[in-house]
């Protein structure tokens, strides 16, 4: 197990995965199950992972349903006697004999405890030559038990009876590393193993067994992030396997843990059990255990999992109120793991599958004619032919699919929910019980009890609210109702490394989700989002009573004034309240006072109090007491009230002046608030209105409140959504952080459990700063602090890029002068410590080499990379110069997000490195074939888990063209790529991406925070072939401030986490490491790649040697320095940069790499990489940064082991060699080169994926994205295709295929023409069948897609040019669309249209519940008149018969032969902006 | 697409009109107008808020620029007047006098290449209009502490320390031994750069804020420095550097050769009071020569314009980028008729019992590392320049009073009074008690810089006075970091 001296924790690690399930709806077992079970494993095998030694997996395993004969067979041959009714399980014990007994005799004594018989044990035959060295390390002797139930045992006590023994059993042995129960059950039985796919049979010689025949199966393979082998973790675990994450796993531990005394079944005591879920591990296994609770305590399967993972209810209006009132509900009493989850599972009764609210993992289904149901991660993996498949679709967000094996029922999702809402009479009881706050639509809250302007002040300068923070902050919030918007970077120190008294809320940085998980938008899809926080006691989940629906519910909680009163005054709270004073006599001590604190709490809660009300809004009149920070008071007492399991008895109420802006919220409700009341925010308003300072709508200061909250509300939604968390429930007292520079006493005492690893700040610390903070307060000509957090202020914070530094540099550049560069670098290497690599400092005590001995400036300069800064952030000016000045280095320009001008292409302002970000503007085959490394933007530095945006005056006319957009609209990049929601899904994007360019290296973007180790690790075994690590301190063009400022931690600690784990899982030798994040000078180079970076990436310092003066202007595209901007006048008359500049400062850099090489006695920088012994902590550094503990991060990057510490190969090669592709390119040689065109004919399975990307990528290189249009390759290919299918197509190629598609399909497509048909034998109608999955068309530029079936989810987003018709859609249909036209003939889900500022679509409306389903906010829907619009009555009816003409749909010609009367059921579909005459303008265009 | 321009590119920087040469020499009248109703705040409006405030970050008393400029957008007269006075005791005063060229709107962004907000201007008209409502700095919340501080010199440095001691609730009395205050800023600067009717104005608001003036009182001669020690609980000196620089050359002594300061004070008592018995020279008709580059040298042109001489010219060793001082300046003495002879370096005055003329060489200038360029005589290119006066501005040096001394105040070695440093406070000088700041810390230096010496003098006797009543000496500060 990983030793804690590091960065790296395995409590880090995620997986992600394929997955299914096949039932036999009749219960009729078979060995036919099993087998198409391995098969469908094997054909899954390109979503799972291997390891460094090549052969072991991160896992793959089996759940089978009664096996009875078989069982009764092995258990015979062992000569083990069962009785009637009996339990097999498969159980991991430690290889060496004694501690094997000792769990052998635990694990017997405990069934025995229970009156069970233990009927024998047998070894289970294992042949380990499938096993890699990394899996035979940790190999768990594996034995199965039989257990015998006496004979008045009903089959649910049994179960009962097996689980407690089972958990006391293991809670006894948890020193046990390798006692594990697989699965001990007289329903179920598991088996997994680390080993490959295919090896499984193998290496459980039962499994190959004839007489193995079973009804059901569930089966699954992981992809791990690391590979530290855990033969625990491969799954499917006792109920479920799991292909996803749950993005709420920590808020659900959490109160898991916390209402473990609320969970009382009448059937079985949990008491004396222990934890309920595990609090660490896999996220997999707690949602394991929590549905394994649910099902042991009495609640059906089908019930159980929609208690736990509902879908989305509360902002839909589609669903049905009955069925609301059941979610609603539970959610009383829980909160939703969220995912992304596909979620396969399997007890006694029922086999299902569920997808979260999201629905960001797919799910296709298929039922054949001889009644068995198969579900898994794609279509393709069963061996039926389409004539033998009755139906087939795909599972939509939060749906649910099962089969009742009992009563040999399919149960659809309809079904699932009428078997729920019928439980009990939910709406009712929410009706009598629930209580909601009155809301008025003046609100008066401001205006109630205004401070005087002195006492104001007061309060403001005691907690530390700057002018800065008022007229910046506040201020939009209550003018615009949204979060102010900066640009650039954060440049100051982070807190613990300041000088100043920071706001404790910036030790907090924000968790987002990378790569393992997505961000979600919490704008664009409002529907899955919810902020209803309730309030009142929970009950018992396992009760089902009207009591429990008593409580008060508010809409969000941000609370004004008059809620919070009322709230406070309500009768059932009115004597059930404690007020905890925040303010402390000094004399006490803040440690003793939060702890006495603690301890009224829990008292007052113990005797019946419900409301925890802690306030800081009444200091005292002099200044003899302190006020406790709220976060501090809120995370210490929840945390208290946790342990206590009172929690859930109360809820914790805030008033605090310390919260005004989002991410303070975020802290307060992440460490366990309730609901929060702003009164400091609302009375500094309040002043501001009066004096008429903001403009409010109306003029009017009343209002200033709630616009307010909208963008508090929009604020924390955006946090919660970085996360990929859907509602407050959900991350509430999840501890999404990682706090930077705060004491271990502070973290164990109020945040234990959030990563803190460097140590800093103590109590005292913080309670020196609000002294000060007090003394200034009651000091009436004390002026309110300026600030200088934002922006430089002089006598304020430190910024790096301050006017000094900058001043510095371009003199440096400008004169070319070695002097003038000298003196730079040494305001930037001598500053007082503002970075964490600031702390430490280069050895003097080596042995220095002549200069001569260093390698030349050449091979450094290699080494540098400019970091991705799109076009359109950048004017074009500066964005060549920039190229131009790399290229002529021998280094690499990165050409951000924002495309390229394909005029650049292949002359010395081409960009090497290409960015393929999330809104894929302009990435066309022709911009992909045209780079030496196209780089996956997962995530930037200044604002992780969130979009890009340009804003609409940057976006001019060829801004417009590069990117397919219109010009003066807005673009938002999605915060997810669309296609990576998980980590298989960037092994797939890596895999498209080789095939369409395999001489190009992929690169990956992650931005530093803790866990980036485990991704990296991850992210290599993807096959990425450049893993670049960014700081919190990257720069945008434009971007929410508290994205800027709260979000991703100093690169030095990820550098080293990253460099440390691939090193420990023997992946650092196939990756190249690079770190990016406000490096200045050599010795920045020289310290990053001490820690770990063998390549570097600059931004902000080439562009202020451009002239850029750092403006923070960006986003308003007024830069004056001609840098940022697209305006015209400023770029041609005011832009000063040339490549000479740039060349100069990279120059002036290397060579300052080389001379302090020499100095430390390197030749190469490669040697340095790791050399921490290089480094010394300093030891001349005061204040509170002294308290900052580095140790773990010089640990972690020089592992003194002897593993790689550079990557060695040239490339990361992919297993999948793709050999269908590359034989195709081979067929089409010819015709490729010399333009012929022609047709080739091919079978196709799954496994075969991105087909068509490679021959595109030949097309492009050769003609460009559309030279080839006018002589097409036709593949015709019959089959199931694997993902990507057609991905990046270019003109000229055609594929046709039979059969069907997974997700993916027609990804970037530039040009051709893909068509897809079903085989005309299906035993389906096609039009109600899915043909193709999620996310086809996504980024796509151009081109036709028609599909005789439904599409999955977002079909066409981001779509910017390509023309497609298909016969139904899933949910966010054209979300982002920007251009290109939509035919759908037949059903869409919920939010068509979400973001579409572009193109448009016509949707066939039979059902007449589009209305309902489409995304207001951007669109508008028109019906086809017959007069005026005979354009598009043309137009429809020509697609539609070209669709026919492709495809052959009979649905199509059943819509062609009565067009009149299905014209009236069509909407036209256009973005608000566009007038019908532009839309003709692009009928004639698209044709 | 059709771009609207940014606004700092459709409005142009616009300063208020300028007196047209002709009237202007013929007065004594500042040349500078106001803003018309608008203007200022479509100028303020200019300003793009940089990320840099560069504008704050140069100003030597880092006035909140971009903040005040924002009020003044909003027409918020006051709150901006009452923001610029955070940061400057005299904004009025810099408004006018600053070398705004070379100090804000020289680093402002837009100086590059579309007009530098007119900050000073702006500035200016702020307090100006503050002024004129009625408006006032709010002391209603001072609580007096009973500490009083005495502070010898009323000029800016000296004003800079009253207006922050008041506002401390320390009692502050100012001595000069001039009749008006202002120092330098009545005296040494003419009333065309600065009307004395803005000194008069901030000498009520001192006094309505409570600081006392007693002046005409000599320190030293009218009344002992011990006495100060005595009575006061801490003493500012901001004595200023009034000792010329000698011309220093052969015929230097001759009639006809003028320093430049008591030239200046002569002209400028003489226009307060033309009763008072000074001795204002007469130019009417002569031809001037003034020497230096700086600008007491610019004033002294356009003095000399002003006083009806025949032909003023202006002679400076190094060219015309080197100046020290202001470029507006010498674009007004330009623009009223000085003619500048650049590159000469001064050898001699001749004349016999006056000056006839001035010989001069060529100079050419050398870099020598990374120091300014040093002017070296080009052999054989001597001439003489013929005049009737002679005025030398080659700067000044401190001027201590001899009471420096005996009241344990060290200098250093050009006279400059030594504070600060290792176990100080800033400002403090060698005896605790006293604290100095200004050109008679700095050698003759801009007005503002004395400003934010008096403001932040005034904060170091803040402390030492709370740490006097605290009963402690806390104030040896520990510096937070070592780098």
């Amino acid at each position: 197990m990983a030793t804690r001296s590091g960065l790296y924790d395995p409590s880090y690690e995620h997986d992600s995965c394929g997955f299914g399930l096949i039932a036999q709806i009749d219960d009729r077992a078979s060995a036919r199950v099993v087998e198409m079970a391995f098969s469908a494993l094997e054909r899954l095998a390109h979503r799972g992972a291997v390891g460094a030694d090549g052969l072991s997996g991160d896992g793959c395993g089996l759940l089978l349903h009664r096996p009875v004969a078989w069982l009764r067979a092995l258990a015979l041959e062992s000569h083990i006697d069962l009785a009637e009714r009996f339990a097999a399980g498969l159980v991991f014990l430690a290889p060496k004999p004694a501690e094997r007994l000792r769990a052998i005799g635990e694990l017997e004594g405990r069934l025995r405890d229970e009156g069970l018989e233990v009927a024998g044990w047998r070894d289970v035959p294992v042949d380990t030559s499938v096993c890699g060295a990394e899996a035979s390390a940790s190999r768990p002797h594996v034995a199965q038990i039989f257990v015998n139930a006496p004979a008045d045992l009903d089959e649910g006590a049994f179960e009962r009876a097996l689980f407690r023994a089972r958990r006391l059993a293991t809670n006894a042995l948890a020193d046990d590393d390798y006692f594990y129960a697989v699965t001990l059950s007289a329903s179920t039985i598991g088996y997994k193993a680390m080993v490959l796919p295919g090896a499984l049979k193998v290496f459980y010689p039962d499994l190959a067994r004839a007489d193995l025949a079973t009804s059901a199966v569930v089966f699954h393979l992981r992809f791990s992030t690391n590979t530290t082998p855990q033969w625990r973790l491969a799954q499917p675990f006792r109920h479920l396997a799991h292909n996803g994450e749950i993005n709420t796993i920590r808020a659900n531990r959490t109160w898991m843990q916390a209402r473990s005394g609320k969970l009382i079944s009448p059937l079985i005591d949990f008491s004396e059990l222990g934890a309920l879920v595990t609090m660490d591990g896999s996220d997999s296994q707690s949602l394991d255990n929590a549905l394994e609770l649910l099902l042991i305590g009495g609640i059906a399967l089908p019930t159980a999992m929609r208690i736990l993972v509902p879908p989305a209810w509360s902002a839909r209006e589609d669903i049905d109120s009955d069925l609301a009132a059941f979610y609603e509900y539970y959610a009383l009493h829980t909160e939703p793991w969220d995912g992304p989850a596909g979620l396969v599972m399997c007890d006694g009764r029922y086999a299902a599958c569920a997808l979260d609210r999201n629905g960001l993992r797919p799910a296709r289904w298929a039922l054949a004619d001889d009644n068995h149901l198969i579900v898994a991660s794609e279509a393709g993996i069963w061996d039926y032919p389409d004539s033998a498949i009755v139906a087939k679709g795909r599972l939509g967000p939060g749906e649910m699919i099962a089969v009742d094996l009992v009563e040999h029922q399919l149960l659809r999702n309809a079904d699932v929910d009428a078997l729920n809402r019928d439980l009990a009479p939910f709406k009712q009881w929410l009706r009598d019980g629930v209580t909601y706050l009155e809301s008025h639509l003046i609100d008066p809250s401001l205006a109630a009890e205004p401070f005087p302007n002195s006492t104001l002040a007061r309060f403001q300068k005691l907690f530390g609210l700057s002018r800065e923070e008022r007229d910046t902050v506040l201020t939009t919030l209550a003018e615009l109702g949204v979060e102010a918007t900066g640009s650039m970077g954060d440049d100051t120190p982070v807190a613990a490394m300041s000088g100043e008294a920071r706001p404790l809320y910036d030790y907090f940085r924000q968790a987002f989700a990378q790569v393992t998980n997505p961000p979600i938008d919490p704008l664009r899809e409002t529907a899955v989002m919810s902020l209803v926080t309730q309030i009142g006691a929970e009950g018992n989940i396992f009760e089902l009573s009207p009591e429990n629906a008593k409580q008060v519910m508010l809409t969000s909680p941000v609370m004004s004034q008059r809620k919070l009163r009322q709230l406070l005054a309500l009768p059932q709270f009115q004597n059930a309240q404690l007020f905890v004073d925040l303010y402390y006599r000094e004399n006490e001590g803040l440690e003793a006072a939060l702890k006495r604190m603690c301890s009224e709490a829990c008292a007052a809660v113990r005797a019946g109090a419900r409301l925890v009300f802690l306030s800081d809004r009444y200091p005292p009149q002099k200044p003899d007491k302190l006020p406790v920070h709220a976060l501090l008071a809120t995370a210490a007492i929840h945390q208290a009230l946790v342990s206590a399991r009172l929690r859930c008895d109360c809820n914790l109420i805030v008033e605090t002046g310390t919260a005004r802006d989002p991410h303070h919220f975020a802290c307060l409700i992440g460490y366990g608030a309730t609901a929060v009341y702003p009164y400091l925010a609302y009375q500094t308003l309040f002043a501001l209105g009066n004096d008429g300072r903001i403009r409010a709508a109306d003029g009017q200061p009343r209002e200033l409140g709630r616009s307010y909250r909208r963008g508090i509300r929009k604020g924390l939604l955006k946090i919660l959504s970085k996360m990929g968390i859907s509602t407050v429930a959900g991350y509430r007292g999840a501890q999404l952080f990682e706090i930077v520079g705060l004491d271990r006493a502070i973290v164990d005492l109020c945040f234990a459990g959030t990563p803190s690893r460097i140590g800093g700040t103590r109590l005292v610390d913080l309670e020196s700063e609000q002294r000060a903070r007090v003394r200034a307060a009651y000091d009436a000509n004390e002026s309110l602090a300026p600030g200088g957090l934002l922006k430089f202020v002089h006598g304020g914070e430190y910024h790096a890029y301050n006017p000094d530094v900058v001043g510095a540099l371009q003199r440096a550049v400008v004169t070319g002068d070695p002097d003038h560069y000298r003196y730079y670098a040494d305001l930037v290497d001598g500053r007082a410590p503002a970075s964490l690599r600031d702390l430490v400092e280069l050895r003097g005590d080596v042995t220095p080499i002549p200069l001569e001995d260093v390698e030349p400036i050449e091979s450094i300069l290699k080494r540098f990379d400019s970091a991705g800064m799109s076009l359109g952030a950048l004017s074009p000016e500066a964005h060549e110069t920039l190229a131009q000045a790399m290229n002529r280095l021998g280094a690499r320009s990165n050409s951000g997000e924002g495309g390229e001008d394909p005029a650049r292409y292949r002359t010395d302002k081409t960009s090497k490195i290409k960015q393929v970000a999330s809104a894929r503007f302009g990435v066309t085959p022709e911009y992909l074939v045209n780079a030496e490394v196209l780089q996956i933007k997962i995530a930037q530095g200044a604002k992780p888990g969130e979009g890009g945006q340009l804003p609409g005056h940057k976006v001019n006319d060829m801004i417009a063209r590069l990117r397919y957009a219109r010009p003066g609209i807005g673009l938002i990049s999605p915060p997810p790529h669309h296609d990576i929601y998980s980590i298989e899904d960037l092994a797939q994007l890596i895999f498209d991406l080789k095939e369409v360019n395999p001489e190009a290296l992929v690169s990956v973007k992650l931005v530093a925070h803790a866990g980036v180790g485990t991704i990296a690790a991850g992210v290599a075994k993807a096959y990425a072939d450049l893993i670049t690590i960014s700081g919190h301190d990257g720069g945008t063009g434009a971007s929410p401030l508290t994205s800027i400022h709260y979000a991703g931690v100093p690169w030095e600690l990820g550098l080293a986490e990253a460099h440390e784990t691939l090193r420990r899982n023997g992946l650092r030798d196939r990756v190249r490491l690079q770190t990016d994040g406000g490096l200045k000078t050599g010795l920045d180079v020289i310290k990053a790649a001490i820690l770990g970076a063998e390549s570097f990436g600059f931004g902000t310092a080439p562009m202020i040697a451009m002239g850029c003066k750092y403006l923070r202007i960006c986003h308003l595209n007024t830069c004056a320095t001609g840098v940022a901007t697209q305006l015209d006048v400023l770029r041609k008359k005011h832009f000063i940069g040339t490549a000479e500049k740039v060349i100069r400062y990279f120059r002036f850099v290397a060579d300052d790499v080389r001379t302090r090489l020499a100095r430390l006695g390197v030749a190469r920088l490669e040697d340095l990489v790791g050399r921490t012994d290089l480094l010394e902590v300093r030891t001349d550094v005061a204040g509170k940064r002294r308290r900052i503990d580095l140790s773990p991060m010089l640990n972690a990057a020089g592992l003194a082991d002897a593993g790689a510490q550079v990557c060695s190969g040239a490339r990361n090669v992919p297993r999948d060699p793709g050999t269908l592709a590359a034989r195709i390119v081979e067929d089409t040689r010819f015709a490729v080169a010399h333009k012929r065109g022609g047709e080739f004919r091919y079978a196709v399975r799954n496994t075969d994926r991105s087909l068509g990307a490679r021959l595109s990528g030949e097309i492009a290189r050769k003609h460009g994205d559309l030279g080839m249009s006018d002589a097409p390759i036709m593949l015709r290919l019959k089959g199931s295709a694997g993902q990507s299918l057609g991905a990046w197509n270019a003109g000229g190629l055609n594929i046709v295929l039979e059969g069907e598609a997974n997700d993916g399909v027609g990804k970037g497509m530039a040009g051709g023409r893909i068509a897809l048909y079903p085989s005309k034998d299906a035993g389906f109608v096609a039009r109600d069948a899915v043909i193709i999955g999620n996310t086809c068309l996504y980024g796509a530029t151009g081109g036709e897609l028609y599909a005789a079936g439904r599409a999955g989810e977002r079909f066409a987003v981001r779509n910017s040019g390509a023309l497609a018709v298909v016969e139904g859609t899933g949910d966010h249909c054209c979300e982002y669309m920007t251009g290109g036209t939509v035919v759908v003939l037949g059903p869409t889900g919920l939010n068509f249209g979400a973001g579409m500022t572009g193109g448009f679509a016509y949707v066939l409306d039979t059902e007449r519940n589009f209305v309902d389903r489409y995304n207001h906010e951007l669109i508008d829907i028109l019906r086809i008149s017959l007069e005026g619009m005979e354009n598009h009555m043309q137009h429809l009816r020509g697609l539609i018969a070209t669709h026919i003409a492709e495809t052959g749909s009979v649905w199509g010609e059943e819509i062609l032969d009565q067009y009149r009367d299905f014209l009236s059921k069509f909407w036209l579909v256009k973005p608000k902006a566009a007038g019908l005459d532009t839309l003709i303008d692009e009928l004639k265009r698209a044709a | 697409m059709k771009e609207k321009p940014p606004y700092f590119i459709e409005f142009p920087r616009a300063p208020p009109r300028e007196v047209p040469v002709a009237v202007r020499v013929i007065g004594w009248g500042e040349i500078y107008g106001s803003f018309d109703a608008g203007e200022g705040e479509q100028q303020a409006t200019r300003c793009i808020d940089c990320g840099n405030p560069y504008c704050e970050w140069k100003c030597p008393v880092h006035n909140y620029i971009p903040n005040w400029l924002k009020l003044v957008q909003q027409g918020r007269i006051v709150e901006a007047a009452t923001l610029m006075h955070e940061t400057n005791p005299l904004p009025e005063i810099c408004g006018r006098v600053c070398p705004q060229d070379r100090l804000c709107e020289g680093d402002c962004t837009l100086n590059d290449g579309f007009g530098a907000v007119t900050i000073g201007a702006i500035e200016k008209d702020v307090i100006d209009k503050a002024f004129k409502q009625g408006w006032r700095p709010d002391l209603s919340n001072v609580v007096p502490t009973g500490a009083r501080v005495a502070i010898v010199g009323a000029g800016p440095a000296g004003l800079s320390a009253a207006d922050r001691l008041v506002r401390a609730g320390i009692a502050a009395t100012v001595f000069d031994r001039y009749e008006e205050i202002g120092g330098l800023l009545t005296f040494g600067i003419p009333p065309f750069k600065l009307d004395k009717a803005v000194v008069r104005m901030r000498r009520r608001v001192l006094e309505e804020m409570g600081v006392e003036f007693r002046l005409g009182i000599e320190i030293g001669r009218d009344i002992a420095f011990d006495a100060l020690l005595d009575d006061y609980d801490a003493v500012f000196v901001g004595t200023g550097a009034y000792r010329e620089v000698a011309a220093d050359m052969p015929g230097d002594t001759l009639r006809g050769v003028e320093p430049a300061l008591p030239f200046l004070i002569a002209n400028v008592r003489g226009l307060l009071d033309a009763s008072r018995d000074v001795r204002q020279l007469d130019l009417a008709g002569q031809r001037v020569i003034v020497l230096g580059g700086g600008d007491t040298a610019m004033d002294c042109n356009r003095t000399a314009i002003r006083l009806g001489a025949a032909s003023v010219t202006c002679i400076y060793r190094r060219d015309e980028a080197n100046m020290p001082g202001s470029r507006r300046e010498v674009k007004n003495s330009r623009d009223e008729g000085v003619r500048f002879l650049f590159n000469r370096q001064p050898l001699e005055i001749v004349g016999d019992d006056r000056v006839k003329g001035l010989r001069v060489a060529a100079t050419q200038l050398v870099v020598d590392g990374t120091g300014r360029a040093s002017p070296k005589i080009i052999p054989g290119s001597e001439q003489v320049i013929d005049a009737d006066v002679v005025i030398v501005a080659f700067g000044f040096r401190p001027s201590p009073p001899a009471w420096c001394v005996d009241a344990g105040i060290s200098l250093d070695t050009t006279g400059r009074v030594r504070v600060g440093g290792e176990g100080r406070l800033p400002f403090q000088t060698t005896n605790p008690r006293v604290f100095a700041g200004g050109d008679n810390v700095r050698g003759a230096d801009l007005v503002v810089r004395a400003v934010h010496d008096g403001r932040e003098a005034a904060v170091s006797i803040v402390k030492l006075l709370a740490a006097d009543s605290a009963g402690v000496m806390q104030f040896h500060a520990v510096s937070e970091t070592t780098a």
